[in-house]
């Protein structure tokens, strides 16, 4: 067993490269769940990955850079703005399912032509 | 930090990637929705670890009792549970995968080549920092230097549960 290697492997992934690689997998399976996904819902799962990846970006280099207090707030602030647009974009899916019968995101076509 | 606190920081980064795997790549949004709850518990207890124990706390609350229920709700409120229509089988999984495989290995090969002491100028500060309750800086400087983002969002807010309650009124 290289126990020392595993200390420094151990080391690494918990500073502030590990909170980035984190963030940048969040953010690249965001991306993935965008594109690959037909689902508004499942489109809307994506987009809070990515918002949680950013947020996480923040906060890591909140913590290892700047030492002070505003890379929170920023973060505060996505928060806040995620929740909003949550409301209200599963409001438009419910009224887009209401129309349609389906919440297909290719079916959203009505202004189109 | 110690060897345990290591380890379990360690764990919440496995929790956050494999529930984010999940939410990703499980055919049904249900389940993809409720692995997501994983993934917002995990970047909490990140949060507790970079020392943002008031955003910790918002995030639980405004992710894992708010977003992801209302998204539980949409899913049931749209479709019938375990209904094939649910089902969102990735047909055209590979152009994603290679977009995102190759923008994830760019960003970690750039972030490995950093220098890790990038902060090593100001680690006094920053160990003062990390051990700092965090709720009065946060309350001090809304109500300072930002407070007319915080009066802006206020109204967003109020207008987002306005709009919300509007688009989805029964007609």
């Amino acid at each position: 067993m290289n126990l020392q290697a595993l200390d420094i492997f151990l080391d690494k992934a918990t500073g502030v490269q590990g909170f980035l690689v984190v963030g940048a997998a969040l953010f690249c399976l965001g991306i993935i769940g965008v594109l690959s996904r037909k689902n508004a819902i499942g489109i809307l799962l994506g987009i809070e990955l990515i918002l949680n990846a950013a947020g996480l970006n923040f906060v890591a280099f909140s913590r290892y850079r700047t030492a002070a207090i505003d890379g929170q707030i920023a973060n505060l602030f996505v928060i806040i703005i995620a929740a909003a647009e949550a409301a209200v974009a599963l409001a438009i899916i419910l009224r887009f399912y209401r129309l349609k019968q389906t919440i297909d995101a290719d079916e959203a076509n009505l202004l189109r032509n | 930090m110690t060897t345990g606190m290591k380890l379990v920081l360690f764990a919440a980064e496995i929790l956050t990637l494999a529930a984010a795997l999940i939410a990703t790549f499980h055919p049904n949004v249900l389940y993809g929705a409720i692995a997501l709850l994983g993934t917002f518990v995990g970047v909490a207890a990140m949060y507790l670890f970079a020392g943002a124990d008031f955003l910790a706390g918002a995030q639980i609350i405004v992710y894992v009792g708010g977003v992801t229920i209302l998204i539980l709700f949409a899913i049931m409120l749209t479709q019938w549970l375990y209904q094939m229509k649910l089902r969102d089988i990735g047909t055209k999984l590979l152009v994603p995968v290679l977009i995102g495989g190759g923008l994830f290995t760019l960003l970690v090969k750039a972030l490995l080549d950093i220098n890790p002491q990038f902060a090593a100028e100001n680690i006094e500060k920053s160990q003062k920092f990390l051990h700092a309750p965090k709720t009065p800086l946060i309350g001090e400087a809304l109500l300072n230097s930002y407070l007319l983002p915080f009066e802006a969002v206020t109204i967003l807010l109020l207008g987002a549960l306005v709009g919300a309650v509007w688009i989805a009124r029964p007609r």
